[in-house]
């Protein structure tokens, strides 16, 4: 097996260097948290190890946004924003494993409170991105309301390393909640479904909203506001969800732990219609899960063996699947059918790394 | 040069005959956009009646090289629908159905042709609403909507129509139909639907849209508050927001702005007042109600001269009427007027404010601020009169206002988009490698530069021509839409 170059680029020059004068197939890597996701890696000249591109360019709290180099980890932000009441309203598992915001992008990774927040792609506002050729290219900027030029953070968005290499990113931020509250309630996932639509249905605004395969099933229903204001309504929606009780510990742990799965079971990523969702994770026979129940998104464990089939029914229920995990030496395919923009997915592809040097295989078989 | 009769003759077997235009007459309610110094009359207008036709009509235009301008209801500010000479303008009017909403999944799936306010209309019913609220809401498209990545003054909280889109079909410029975007947030590799929102038509049609609903707010609550200066009214807006509130809405208005306001529609401002903020909160009622006794105070401490707090829906409505009405209110006090679309960090409001009176002054020419406060995004409305020969001078401080946006940090556009009104300045916004890279992605979609080619992005043939005065929209002398 030949040796495979690790470049480890400071700055932007350098990565933009490194791009231009590394001959072959490059591999982008921020903390390698995500180093299964999609599709298996071909075998790559040179791996652009982003992690020594880290830290904050500049933080501005009174129009709360923060641009930061794309091998920070997201963590790393924290304490700085926190000074000022303020984070980056994005709660996805490996975070906490020290996942870099570039990373967060290019895998298009979010948590529970996205039924509010939205993912990656609703808080970046601006990116700096070096392609195949070595072309430094912006767009966005650092204002949150912005429409002039196309919004290339969205093409980054879910591009797993194959497009370009996100070197610098820019993010709206949000207050800190005064105060939180989770309740649970015990229930399998069919009740929980039903308490949940009965949520939704109501002024309760929760922020997360989601089912855990923990002992027999928990669903936890997170609202977040100001000292005065919670207690009222944490009362209320005790009152819908007939109980429920505030987690002593915190609930959202276990969640992330069934979000990231087990190293021997297959992880698969699955978005549906909130009301196909309960029958969809029930169908494909996951060992474990966690159903967003407002936001149609679910991670679910399963045998490989099973991924294929998976894909094929959450297509078939009108649903997105993409493989997080495979065990290692396990053959499970990353994607299901193609999307119908397959054509132009492979065009933008063409456009912007016509040699195929980024990622090589991420989005095998579709390109 | 006209389109040949093979062309004509091709579209007229994909659609009815009657539904191509082309009485020269007829076209000509098609030349222009809400930008209506810029003309162009269309060789040909197709009225396809459903998404069938819009992707043969798209193949036809395809086969023959034709280029073609989706229209939606033609608001547009930016010139973006503007028909591209020897092209076809494909209108979507007629795809006007609300497919279906969904309650239980909170979305509905709409035809381009549906209007903003239509999708909110639909979804009421079941305590439901489409939330970007852009004050041409009455009669603007979900489709253009789309292509604009359209705001309105509650975007600050809830986000703008990218935020709320699931995804779209869309008729590609090869005429091949995809889906951009899934059910959920959750896609399958890059977010082409994402790509393909605030392309302003430059990457294909869509012709239906699947949008999400949010539920109604348990609680409103809206005060307007007078100011002894404008940097006053900025310092509440900026301890609003550090003090942790997201309200729905912050709007800012100025001396002219508000005498312009209150001339035309008696909303209850203050005449002769340095500055006016409207705030709005909204949310469950113990939250909006702990939260406005905090703005009420914060106003307080920066010196309002008065507060009036909405008591009623119709006081609210009221409130709300002159700030929309203010745009078109200014009309009342300057023959003409140029209206612009920056935006600032929220942090350098005063600064930029105070920059522009004093562009204003030495152009000799008045500047009346009506704005987006809480997000930075300006709509500085530049008074001249035309008769006394005071054009260049106002369209020359508009498009330096654009560019002092810019330099401050901002953006170009906030909500009005490129189009052909700014192509040319966006090398002020944006470098070479960077607009070489947008083309790149253009080409991905759009090959053989026949989806309204020419705007967005500059081209030198573009570049050489210069705008014309603002005039008011029709629909707006008419009062069926307001600019917010
Ligand atoms: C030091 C190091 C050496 C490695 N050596 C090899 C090797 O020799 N051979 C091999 O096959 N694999 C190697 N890998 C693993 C491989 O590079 C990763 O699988 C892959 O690139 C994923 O990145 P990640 O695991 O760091 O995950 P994350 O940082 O979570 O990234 C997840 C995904 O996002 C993409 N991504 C991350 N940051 C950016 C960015 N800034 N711009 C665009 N896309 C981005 C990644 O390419 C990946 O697809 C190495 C990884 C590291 C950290
Ligand atoms: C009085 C007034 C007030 C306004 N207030 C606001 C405001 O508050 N916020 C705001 O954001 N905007 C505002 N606007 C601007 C305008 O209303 C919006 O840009 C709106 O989204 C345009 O919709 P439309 O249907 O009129 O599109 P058009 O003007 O017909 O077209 C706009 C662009 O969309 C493209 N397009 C149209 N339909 C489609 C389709 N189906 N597929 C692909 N591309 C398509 C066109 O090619 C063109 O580039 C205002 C305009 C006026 C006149």
């Amino acid at each position: 097996m030949k040796t495979t170059t690790t470049l480890r680029p400071a700055d932007l020059a350098e990565v933009r260097d490194a791009v231009r004068d590394t001959p072959g197939r490059l591999a982008v890597a921020g903390a390698g948290t995500a180093a299964g996701w999609a599709g298996d890696l071909d075998t790559v000249d040179a791996v652009l190890d982003l992690s020594a591109l880290s830290g904050v360019i500049t933080h501005n709290p009174g129009d709360m946004t923060v641009s930061a180099h794309a091998g920070t980890p997201l963590r790393a932000l924290t304490d700085e924003l926190a000074e000022h009441g303020q984070h980056v309203s994005l709660d996805a598992a490996r975070i906490a494993d020290g996942a870099t915001l570039g990373g967060l992008v290019a895998t298009g990774d979010s948590g529970p409170s996205s039924l509010v927040y939205g993912t990656m792609r609703d808080l970046v506002i601006g990116v700096t991105v070096v392609l195949a050729d070595g072309t430094v290219a912006r767009s966005g900027g650092h204002v949150i309301k912005n429409v002039a030029g196309y919004d290339l953070a969205k093409l980054l968005h879910g591009s797993h390393g194959t497009l370009g290499v996100l070197t610098e990113i820019v993010l709206r931020l949000h207050p800190v909640p005064q105060r939180a509250a989770t309740l649970v309630v015990d229930a399998p996932l069919a009740r929980a479904a039903e308490l949940a639509a009965r949520v939704l249905e109501g002024p309760y605004e929760p922020v997360a909203l989601e089912w855990i395969s923990h002992g027999s099933g928990q669903l936890l229903v997170r609202i977040e506001g100001t000292d005065e204001a919670l207690p009222a309504r944490v009362q209320r929606l005790q009152e819908v969800l007939d109980g429920g009780d505030e987690a002593a510990d915190d609930p959202w742990l276990r969640h992330a732990e069934l979000t990231r799965g087990s190293p021997e079971a297959a992880v698969l990523r699955i978005g549906a219609r909130p009301s196909v969702l309960p029958a969809l994770v029930a169908d494909v026979a996951a060992d474990a899960a966690t159903v967003g129940l407002g936001t149609g998104v679910a991670t679910v464990s399963l045998p490989p063996h099973a991924v294929a089939e998976a894909h094929g029914r959450v297509h078939a229920a009108g649903g997105t699947s993409q493989l997080r995990y495979r065990p290692p030496g396990a053959d499970a395919p990353a994607w299901g059918p193609p999307p119908s923009a397959l054509a132009v997915l492979r065009a933008v592809k063409t456009e912007l790394d016509p040699d195929g040097r980024f990622g090589p295989g991420r989005f095998s078989p579709w390109m | 040069m006209a389109l040949d009769d093979r062309v004509r003759t091709a579209f007229t077997r994909v659609l009815d005959p009657k539904d191509v235009l082309s009485d020269p007459v007829k076209c000509r309610a098609y030349e222009c956009d809400g930008l209506t110094g810029y003309r162009v009359r269309p060789d040909l207008v197709l009225l396809p009646r459903d998404a069938e036709q819009v992707a043969a009509a798209v193949r036809v235009c395809h086969e023959f090289g034709v280029p073609f301008v989706a229209r939606g209801a033609g608001t547009g500010l930016s010139g973006g629908a503007l028909p591209v000479a020897d092209g076809v303008v494909i209108s979507l009017a007629r795809l006007k159905k609300v497919l279906a909403v969904d309650p239980v999944n909170r979305r509905a799936v709409v035809q381009p042709g549906v209007t903003n306010l239509e999708i909110t209309a639909a979804a009421a019913p079941h305590g439901l609403y489409y939330a970007p609220d852009p004050s041409s809401q009455q009669v603007c498209t979900i489709g253009g909507n789309v292509a604009e990545n359209s705001g309105g003054a509650h975007c600050l909280k809830y986000g703008f129509t990218t935020n709320h889109v699931l995804s779209c079909e869309v008729v590609l410029p090869d005429g091949s139909v995809v889906t951009l975007g899934t059910d959920t947030a959750e896609q399958a590799g890059p977010d082409l639907r994402g790509v393909f929102l605030g392309s302003e038509g430059t990457l294909g049609i869509t012709t239906s849209v699947t949008v999400r609903l949010l539920r109604t707010p348990e609680s409103v609550r809206t005060l307007l508050a007078d100011f002894p200066s404008v940097a006053s009214a900025g310092d509440v807006v900026s301890d609003i927001v550090s003090a942790g509130i997201v309200p729905a809405a912050v709007e800012m208005m100025d001396t002219l702005a508000i005498e312009a306001a209150e001339e035309a529609v008696h909303a209850g401002y203050t005449v002769g007042v340095p500055a006016a903020l409207v705030v709005e909160l909204d949310g469950p009622v113990e939250e909006c109600d702990a939260q406005f006794e905090l703005v009420k105070a914060i106003c307080e401490k920066h010196g309002c001269t008065r507060l009036h707090i909405a008591g009623s829906p119709e006081e609210r409505a009221k409130i709300w009427k002159g700030r929309k009405a203010a745009f078109a209110a200014v009309g009342r006090i300057s023959p003409d007027y140029f209206v612009q679309d920056g935006v600032v960090p929220r942090t350098r409001l005063a600064e930029v404010l105070d920059r522009i009176a004093g562009m204003g002054t030495d152009a000799g020419l008045r500047v009346a601020n009506v704005f987006h406060a809480g997000d930075g995004n300006l709509h500085p409305l530049v008074l001249y009169s035309a008769a006394a020969g005071e054009t260049e001078r106002a369209e020359r401080l508009s498009g330096e206002i654009a560019e002092l946006c810019v330099e401050m940090g901002g953006s170009l556009s906030g909500e009005h988009g490129i189009g052909t009104d700014k192509a040319c300045s966006m090398p002020k916004m944006f470098g070479e490698e960077d607009l070489a890279t947008m083309h790149r992605v253009r080409h991905a979609f759009d090959p053989d530069g026949i989806c309204n080619p020419g705007k967005v992005l500059p081209t030198p043939r573009l570049c050489g021509e210069r705008p014309g005065k603002y005039k008011p929209h029709p629909l707006e002398e008419t009062g069926a839409i307001e600019r917010l």
